[in-house]
């Protein structure tokens, strides 16, 4: 492994059994043609905010609707605390999740939308106004959702999956409509959940700037393949990548192939290299005889490295500011 | 599965459209009630015997005409889970999908009961009172109007049941109403009239529900009130199933 980081590789072999940990294993999803989902696996831990990041129509919600069972995998599994998701013995107060499209009748209200669930999960009525306290939307409680804003919804949705006090979140772009505000607070939120009380908390998002001051850990996807799972800090780290420039590229290539990193060609026929330190890459240039003219540590932003490694194959490189 | 109930029940009670359908039913069996008493032997039409025991009955079957709510409303209790997506949030409390599909197939026929309870009760008020005024007397008992209208509940019961079941094959609500009530108005009677396939008309859903109600459109049937009540408890069976198998093979929209 070159780094910290695990780039271009699973680390689903870790034991699945721990509590709160949601395990995908090489899950995929066949529409038709098309490959929704292809040998995707990562794995969230306990305690810690994870961003589940990749473009629109990279997978994400299909994903997220293979581990928590709304849809069956192609092939490979999703467990949470080592079962299946139907497998769980309390679902609804083990998991709350909140899938993408609001899930609300309009003419409902805020506050019955939230009893009907709770009478399916076995809760007290009180717990409807409880959260609905929680979220801010005790004000609105008795309106139908028909009036409501996508934030306001956003908000309830939240509620809904908070109704059972479970110690995994998972949200498909929870901070979708929330303004400013709203993003500050669902960033404290989501942090007190993983730092003081320890649960999991998975959010997705197509925009990394949105979740990089919220998220400990990211797992990467795009086009339905998995392409980093990290720290965040260590795809900081990576963020510049390594800038090398070779006469012979393709025996470079192969001499970093061990080290699952993304080997990138920019615009100015030098290579930039994601997912491994400069001292890496010279160790294994020298180790196979690749002449080298120039290494040195990147400087593009977290969102730059995020645009390049989720880039389609064929679009010119993002253009990397010069040192 | 008490908790699956509440919920189900829940999800009916907060919205408006059961009330707003629970009045539809009541005004088309009021309707079907005066209609017949009033064009009785006016204008032409053929003047019945309000005391004979058929008439009764055939009168007092106006209430078994809720079953057309009834089937919308299945089919719109389920449909609306797809159409806003609160089929997630649901079996994601409950992933035994099988389960939830009992609850809602209960809750549904519940629903129905409750129609055809309001809606006979409104078809005997009425009938009582234009009795009374015409001096004649209702033989509650002994001209079977009562079990008449037993045999409409079970209908509408029925029929809630079968919406669900097309709700679930049919997840487009507009397309699942529309299909369902054109198979009703428009393709039952066609192939009560085709020769060779009129052979089965007895034993579709329409014509099992007529031959329980004895109005008009029984007339097309052989099948007596039990043999019309067994068929189509097999179909209400038969969609109950078909809906829950579907549930439970097919992914969460």
């Amino acid at each position: 492994m070159g780094g910290d980081a695990h780039v271009g590789a699973s680390v689903s072999e870790a034991p699945a059994t721990v509590a709160g940990r949601i395990v995908a294993s090489g899950l995929t999803k066949v529409f038709g043609e098309v490959k929704a989902v292809e040998d995707l696996s990562f794995t969230v831990e306990p305690g810690s905010v994870t961003g589940f990041l990749g473009p629109n129509g990279a997978g994400k919600t299909t994903t997220l609707r293979m581990i928590l069972g709304l849809a069956t995998p192609t092939a490979g599994t999703g467990t949470i605390s080592g079962v299946a998701y139907a497998h769980l013995p309390h679902p609804g107060r083990t998991v709350g999740a909140v899938l993408e499209a609001t899930s609300f009748h309009p003419g409902r209200s805020a506050r019955n939308h939230l009893r009907v669930f709770c009478a399916a999960a076995g809760l007290p009525d009180k717990r409807a106004d409880e959260v609905l306290d929680w979220v801010g939307l005790t004000q609105a409680a008795r309106y139908p959702v028909r009036g409501f804003s996508l934030g306001m919804r956003q908000r309830l949705g939240l509620a809904t999956a908070l109704l059972g006090n479970p110690g995994v979140l998972l949200l498909d772009e929870p901070a979708n409509g929330l303004d400013p505000e709203g993003i500050a607070w669902l960033r404290g939120l989501l942090r007190h959940f993983a730092e003081v009380d320890g649960r999991t908390v998975l959010i997705s998002s197509h925009v990394l700037s949105e979740v990089e001051q919220t998220v400990d850990r990211v797992v990467i996807i795009a086009r339905g393949r998995f392409i980093y799972e990290g720290k965040l800090v260590d795809l900081e780290g990576a963020s510049g990548g390594v800038v090398v420039r070779t006469p012979t590229p393709d025996p470079l290539s192969a001499a970093l192939a061990p080290l699952n990193v993304k080997v990138t060609p920019r615009s100015d026929g030098s290579l930039a290299i994601v997912g491994a330190t400069p001292e890496a890459v010279g160790r294994a240039a020298w180790q196979a005889h690749v002449e080298l003219h120039e290494l040195r540590a990147g400087s593009s932003s977290l969102e730059e490295t995020f645009l390049r490694l989720t880039a389609e194959p064929g679009t010119p490189p993002a253009p990397s500011p010069s040192p | 599965m008490i908790n699956l109930l509440r919920s189900e029940w829940r999800k009916v009670t907060t919205i408006k459209l059961g009330w707003g359908m629970l009045l539809g039913a009541l005004a088309l069996a009021a309707l079907g009630v005066v209609a017949q008493v009033a064009s009785n032997g006016v204008r032409g039409n053929p003047a019945l015997s309000l005391s004979e025991a058929s008439t009764q009955r055939s009168i007092a079957a106006s209430a078994g005409s809720a079953y057309l709510f009834s089937v919308v409303v299945g089919i719109i209790l389920i449909t609306t889970e797809f159409r806003h997506f609160t089929s997630r949030p649901t079996f994601l409390i409950e992933p035994r999908r099988g389960l939830v599909i009992v609850a809602k197939v209960i809750v549904a026929a519940v629903v129905g009961i409750v129609y055809g309870i309001a809606c006979a009760a409104l078809t005997a008020a009425i009938m009582a009172i234009w009795f009374a005024a015409k001096g004649i007397p209702i033989g509650w008992t002994s001209n079977g109007v009562l079990l008449s209208m037993v045999g409409d509940l079970m209908v509408i019961a029925i029929f809630a049941i079968v919406g669900i079941g097309v709700g679930v094959l049919v997840r487009n609500q507009i397309a699942a109403v529309i299909g369902a009530l054109a198979y009703l108005f428009v393709l039952e009677p066609i192939i009560q009239i085709i020769p060779v396939v009129k052979e089965a008309y007895p034993y579709l859903p329409g014509a099992a529900a007529a031959a329980i109600t004895g109005s008009t459109r029984g007339a097309a049937t052989h099948l007596n009130a039990v043999e019309g009540g067994l068929v189509l408890l097999g179909w209400g069976l038969f969609f109950a199933v078909c809906g829950w198998i579907l549930t439970i093979r097919r992914d969460v929209p």
